[in-house]
């Protein structure tokens, strides 16, 4: 079961305080990244929520994000829809899709799972990229921003938008915790330790692993829903099967099964690849490496291995000064 | 005008040899699964890097030597890939191999880049298959003859030494039950090493071979890729009956998805494998129920 | 809400503009392809650019800043690389794009802001047509403008019965839309049609047999880059050239693919807006600079950055130094370059350039080269929707 020890909690912190301090000082590239970052850590949550906790590695988050964006941008301008109404649909979309894909894969495992969801993300990229309707390959023009003048923000303006979706990441953020700490939650944890144990208990288990991708597509739904908000245009590219792996490498490299490794993983990854593509075309090789390192490694990724170093420390001396308040409280008591 | 006998005869040869160019993809990929339990993504790289040696080889040295000599080098890297990075990551676990492979396909693929270039390279198909041979009337390329014909040949091989021969026996016992064969005195270490080179030197044969076919790209490991995962897991992981059966399934499909149904040809592939996983979660054919 | 953004956009770009109005510095965004499937082209055209700035450039009395940005063939990626060189970099002029799809994703963005762009590749229609801007010049080539005029040439060379074949995607179907409104209307009949998944394609087997199966007395096709040479190769092994002569749009057989085409491309007849082989002193003197700084042979795409460097020097050279007046002088360009006569049409913003229809053939050192059959004249692109303003001639 997902538990915050104080070491997480600082992370939380300075993760937060460092996108806050970057939204009011940072210049307009600055922001840019940011707000990839704030994307990109949405989609990777959502991708954690299954691979680190349902043990459900999948390759269709990607095309799930793409399916977000394609139904947001569609029906607010091919359908006339408001872009609030319009996003709620497209998110409601994505979590019926995702809790598909998760009912129909549910009893397949480890590669053959992981093969099945491509298959899923990749109809859907070639859906788009031969459609004509949706622009084809040539993709769409996104709507614009939401309208939330009534609320006295305008998104047009960078850094808005960057709160703005720092804030909803907040918001997944609790949702994944709120999940995993619910019963459905826990059912998810004994499914991926013992599928058999959790059926013979008389759980239906591909119902549990069902609604846990369905919530997760929810969220990688709004991750495209904000995607074709901040860049104002989309293009098959947002499903292709890279692109969940790319994903798939962000939340590897922060600490899979972890939350938070994914949240540092995003910021690692974006920032690495904005400044190695400044110095050489070949940034991947330089990201394969450290991929390959960190899990040569065997930590859990950065936020494992942060964890494995500090975590007993820092929980001890939390022990420590709470046993010491605790003998405080007693020594007033008596 | 109207397609005739000639007509389907060619598409099933097409058909047939896109399924032994996978079949030499996807062997090797399989067996190494069913031995050491894990996927090699890096598969595909090492295709690429077999053409690509093919493709440096063959302007100097000529085709032959190329499709020898290619599968060796590529099998030599293989050997460094293992003793670097597999055999120390033997005990992390599945996922975590899989993701040292997936880094590798970003450095293979960078570091061909560096090497050749981006420009395309390209093998000139040899003299001696350069012709066609007249079947019901029309020409059909020596050459993609000369694959079935390999494609067929190393199926047969391996067929052979899986079921007759000690170190048959020995991969097949590996494969069912590798901490019982370590118990019969099997060095399941070396095994899977030699097991590991001869599925990196089908890797580069395959790309070998396809280079005179297809152009040679820096893309290319990575366009392959996916169709030979399809094709594993298509037809369970770990078996050579597998192996041919997803190669041919998906040679098939694609052929003459492409010829009846175009419209819905680039999709066809994907609903059939969801269909498969659907109705049967391991494959059609995997080493193990 | 569109409205606001643009309007924001637009006030400031005009403050940006106004900053660098007096500057003897210009800011180029090179915005093109280094990464990814197009990456030989974006290499080939930056090097083009480079020659081409070295060539006109060096007594402009202005420094020229070049900063690149990789699209990765992206649409997504270039739209926010195009904005970061516009709003971080302050790019005066932008330069380059690949991908059709990106140019798409870029020109609302571009329009608003009101940076110039030059295109030094990316051919859909639709940027110099309905979609068009002020803004947006392109010194490249459109898909109708390749593919039209080989329409009419193959009818009247008596070819009455074509198979058509093409990669699955919006620029393949432009390609081998604008050949078949041209042939069917000088008489010819398209007797069928086959589309290849883009990109997912290895083996052209299956549609070559079908090809072959209609009956057809050519075969007319667009593919370009990997596909280009897997297809050459491909046709030839299955000995169709004496039944079904393969015909296409000159991408087709680039020089930059047909060394690895080889012997399989001799008698291919294609199409395109220029050849290393045309014959004038301005190509000439380019293909030996060329050779001289990359040691091979330029293709379309290094031309392509020549002539855009070539355009952006002529403009800065007739006093334009910010964007408002690079962009409407680089709507008055007109020079005699590698590929002859070529003008851009301030109706549409397109090139207008003679189409060279050739042939590859072996060459006398046995590398394969182009001969060249017919160069058919020069004719600007019709308007296609597309409605601006006249280029202002003071």
């Amino acid at each position: 079961m997902f538990r915050h020890t104080p070491l997480r909690y600082a992370a939380l912190i300075i993760l937060f305080s460092g996108a806050v301090f970057t939204a009011f000082t940072a210049g307009y590239f600055g922001m840019e990244i940011l707000t990839e970052i704030l994307i990109l850590a949405i989609l990777v949550l959502a991708l954690d929520l299954v691979a680190g906790f349902g043990g459900m590695v999948s390759l269709a988050h990607g095309a799930l994000m793409g399916l977000g964006a394609y139904a947001f941008v569609a029906l607010a301008t091919k359908g006339g829809l408001d872009p609030l109404v319009a996003a709620a649909a497209a998110i409601a979309i994505t979590a019926g899709t995702g809790w598909v894909i998760g009912a129909i894969c549910a009893r397949s495992h480890g590669i053959y799972f992981i093969m099945a969801t491509l298959a899923f993300g990749q109809m859907g990229y070639s859906y788009f990229f031969e459609r004509p309707f949706f622009g084809g390959d040539d993709g769409m023009v996104g709507p614009g921003r939401f309208d939330l003048s009534f609320i006295g923000v305008d998104l047009n303006d960078g850094r808005s938008f960057a709160l703005f979706c720092l804030a909803l990441l907040g918001l997944v953020y609790l949702i994944a915790v709120a999940t995993l700490r619910s019963g459905l939650g826990r059912s998810l944890t004994g499914v991926m330790h013992n599928e058999k144990r959790m059926r013979a208990l008389g759980l239906t288990v591909w119902r549990v692993k069902a609604d846990v991708f369905g919530i997760s597509g929810a969220m990688a739904g709004l991750a495209g829903v904000l995607a074709a908000q901040h860049i104002l245009f989309i293009s098959p590219n947002l499903l292709h099967w890279t692109v969940s792996g790319e994903a798939l490498v962000v939340v590897i490299l922060g600490g899979l099964g972890t939350l938070v490794g994914p949240l540092i993983g995003a910021v690692a990854f974006v920032v690495l690849k904005h400044e190695l593509s400044h110095v050489t075309t070949y940034w991947h090789l330089i990201v394969g490496l450290v991929l390959i390192a960190v899990v040569m490694s065997r930590a859990n990724g950065i936020f494992g291995f942060i964890e494995a170093r500090f975590g007993p420390r820092t929980d001890r001396l939390i022990q420590s000064i709470q046993t010491r308040d605790d003998a405080k409280e007693a020594v007033k008591d008596a | 005008m109207t397609p005739d006998l000639g007509f389907w005869t060619l598409q099933t040869l097409n058909a047939l040899q896109l399924s032994m160019l996978l079949f030499l993809l996807s062997i090797g990929l399989t067996v190494i699964f069913g031995l050491m339990h894990f996927v090699n993504l890096a598969h595909g790289a090492l295709y690429a890097l077999g053409a690509y040696f093919a493709a440096t080889i063959a302007s100097t040295a000529g085709f032959w030597v190329a499709l020898l000599v290619a599968p060796l080098g590529v099998a030599i890297v293989g050997m460094a890939l293992y003793g670097g990075l597999i055999s120390r990551m033997r005990k992390s676990g599945p996922m975590a191999q899989v993701l040292v492979t997936f880094g590798l396909i970003f450095v293979l693929l960078d570091l061909t880049r560096i090497i050749w270039g981006d420009l395309a390279l390209a093998i000139n198909t040899p003299a001696a298959l350069s012709g066609r041979v007249e079947i019901f009337g029309t020409g059909y390329p020596a050459y993609r003859l000369f694959i079935i014909a390999l494609g067929a040949a190393i199926f047969s091989a391996l067929a052979l030494i899986l079921s007759r021969t000690q170190i048959g026996a020995m991969i097949r016992a590996g494969v069912d039950n590798d901490a019982m064969a370590a118990c019969m005195g099997i060095n399941v270490e070396r095994l899977f090493f030699i097991v590991f080179c001869v599925g990196c030197a089908l890797a580069g044969l395959a790309g070998a071979v396809a280079a005179p076919l297809l152009s040679v790209t820096p893309g290319m490991g990575l366009e392959i890729l996916i169709p030979t995962l399809i094709v594993i897991v298509i037809g369970g992981l770990g078996s050579l009956k597998g192996a041919i059966a997803g190669s041919l399934i998906y040679g098939f499909v694609q052929t003459f998805g492409a010829v009846l149904l175009p419209g819905i040809a680039s999709i066809l592939i994907y609903a059939l494998l969801a269909a498969v996983l659907l109705l049967k979660p391991v494959g059609l054919f995997p080493a193990k129920g | 809400m569109k409205k606001t953004l643009t309007a924001a956009l637009t006030g400031l770009a005009t403050i940006l503009g106004a900053q660098s109005a007096l500057a003897d510095k210009l800011n180029i965004g090179l915005l093109l392809p280094f990464s990814g499937v197009y990456a030989a082209l974006g290499t080939e055209i930056e090097a083009g650019f480079r020659l081409g700035l070295e060539h006109f450039g060096d007594d402009l009395g202005v420094d020229l800043n070049i900063i690149r940005e990789d699209t990765e063939v992206n649409p997504a990626n270039g739209l926010a690389r195009a904005r970061k060189l516009v709003m971080q970099d302050r790019a005066d002029v932008l330069v380059g794009i690949v991908s059709s799809g990106v140019l798409g994703a870029i020109r609302d963005f571009v329009h608003g802001a009101q940076v110039p762009l030059i295109v030094a590749n990316a051919g859909n229609d639709e940027a110099t047509g309905e979609r068009c801007s002020p803004y947006i010049t392109r010194l490249s080539f459109s898909s109708g403008q390749v593919n039209r005029p080989m329409g009419r040439w193959m009818a009247e060379q008596g070819i009455t019965r074509v198979y058509t074949l093409g990669a699955d995607y919006a620029a393949g179907r432009q390609m081998i839309g604008g050949f078949t409104e041209t042939f069917t209307a000088a008489g010819g009949e398209i007797v069928g049609q086959g589309w290849t998944p883009f990109q997912q394609t290895q083996d052209f087997g299956p549609y070559l047999a079908q090809a072959r199966a209609s009956g057809a007395e050519a075969i007319y096709v667009f593919y370009a880059g990997g596909e280009a040479i897997a297809f050459v190769n491909q046709y030839d092994s299955f000995g169709m050239a004496e039944t079904m002569p393969l015909y296409g749009s000159g991408f087709l057989t680039s020089q930059l693919y047909i060394n690895a085409q080889g012997e399989s491309a001799n008698g291919v007849i294609t199409a395109l807006h220029y050849v290393p082989t045309a014959d004038n002193p301005e190509n000439v003197a380019f293909i030996e600079a060329f050779e001289a700084s990359i040691g091979r042979l330029p293709s379309e795409y290094g031309v392509h950055g020549y002539d855009a460097a070539r355009a952006l020097t002529d403009a800065i050279r007739a006093g334009a130094r910010d964007r408002a007046s690079l962009a409407n002088a680089l709507r008055m360009t007109s020079f005699d370059g590698p590929r002859g006569a070529t003008s851009i049409d301030p109706a549409t913003n397109n090139i207008v350039q003679p189409i060279f229809v050739y042939e590859t053939v072996t060459g006398e050192t046995g590398a394969m080269t182009q001969n060249i059959l017919a160069t058919l004249p020069a004719e600007a692109d019709p308007v296609n929707g597309c409605a601006m303003p006249a280029p202002a001639t003071n």
